[in-house]
């Protein structure tokens, strides 16, 4: 246990104490009922790192590291690897479930006034503006990504392949992202970072 | 809300199992495929509801993607929005949890510098795709168009926006012209 525990770090981290079970799911639920805007990792950076000093910087780097290289959703996926590192298997099913559990109940809830209210024009109204105000926001990112992500012209051509394929053609996305990323982690691996 | 039968629940797992394994990036990444199929393909949500259900799981906290539980409820009630969210989740959540534990032996690798520099622009073409997928899905029309893009200028020019002031100001704006 202790072995696979201190995979993430170099240094297992030293004077942390241990975490409860109990605690970690109740920090985890916090986490999820207020990270509004997506759950970002600039969030759990700040309660697991700043606020409750329950993991150290480097753990939590190489928690980002690992992630970005791995599906799911990002603020799942550190959970799960801060909850490992707290307390093996249970600790990474309880932060899981504690993170998902707040937004699941509320967004039922939101989903049912929403239900009750049917034809409501105004409601349709905020709900447009509020969905391009998101979009706008992936957009950015999405740009932001592209430019800076890996810079160079062929990664901006297979960003723009993806979207010509997924996003204008619609075609489906498994197909597409299977062939694709054979094609783009071999360039990536045979042509040198450029810096 | 219905009770979920059993293929109704099998189709949700089938849909959105995969997906969460190929969101490269954030579950941002496979909301292109969710709407389509939610949309066009299974018949699940009408458009305006999925655009619906996107804009009320973003106003919501937790991870955005969770729109994915109102499709699951309005289709197959409690049980259906537990599977449709576990799906989406929980598959990445197990497979993130296996290769932590090799993980020590792969750090720096050279592979590891390859997937995430290759699967990076596969990424944000998914994002700007999934994007696109939500201004078809919405009857707002143009404005819902104009208004997607001065946001994006806006935040590429100042990356330091909030977002939750930003959602605030799109519904409220909205709201005013449909007032007037």
């Amino acid at each position: 246990m202790q072995a696979q525990r201190s995979n993430l770090a170099d240094n297992p981290a030293p004077a942390i104490a241990a975490v409860g079970i109990w605690r970690i799911f109740g920090a985890f639920l916090w986490l999820g009922c207020t990270s509004f805007g997506g759950g970002s990792a600039g969030w759990l950076y700040r309660e697991m790192v700043l606020k409750r000093r329950w993991i150290d910087d480097q753990t939590f780097l190489a928690a980002m590291a690992l992630g970005q290289v791995m599906p799911g959703a990002n603020g799942v996926k550190l959970s799960v690897l801060i909850g490992q590192h707290l307390k093996g298997a249970p600790g990474a099913a309880v932060a899981v479930f504690g993170l998902l559990a707040g937004p699941f109940a509320i967004i039922l809830a939101v989903g049912a006034v929403y239900a009750g209210l049917g034809e409501h024009a105004i409601l349709h109204a905020v709900l447009d503006g509020v969905a391009a105000t998101v979009v706008g926001l992936t957009f950015a990112t999405g740009l932001r990504s592209a430019w800076k992500g890996s810079p160079g012209m062929l990664p901006l051509m297979i960003a723009a392949v993806t979207v010509l394929c997924v996003g204008i053609l619609r075609w489906p996305l498994i197909p597409v992202v299977l062939a694709l990323a054979p094609v783009s982690i071999g360039l990536a691996f045979t042509i040198p970072r450029h810096r | 809300m219905r009770d979920g039968d059993g293929s109704t629940l099998l189709a949700l797992f089938a849909v959105f199992a995969p997906l969460s394994l190929l969101s490269f990036g954030g579950s941002n990444a496979v909301l292109a495929d969710i709407a389509q199929q939610s949309i066009a393909v299974h018949g699940w949500t009408s458009q305006r509801e999925f655009a619906d259900f996107f804009a009320l799981s973003r106003a919501a906290p937790g991870p955005g993607s969770m729109l994915v539980a109102l499709i699951g409820w309005k289709i197959a009630g409690i049980s259906g929005a537990l599977v449709a969210t576990a799906s989406l989740y929980l598959p990445a959540a197990v497979l993130l949890y296996g290769l932590s534990r090799v993980w020590g032996r792969w750090r720096g690798s050279a592979w590891h510098s390859a997937i995430e520099r290759g699967m990076a622009p596969i990424a944000a073409g998914l994002f700007l795709s999934g994007g696109l997928a939500v201004l078809r899905a919405s009857p707002g029309g143009p404005a819902v168009w104009a208004a997607a893009i001065v946001t994006t200028a806006a935040l590429l020019r100042w990356p330091k926006l909030h977002p939750v002031p930003l959602l605030a100001a799109g519904g409220a704006l909205f709201a005013v012209i449909a007032a007037l």
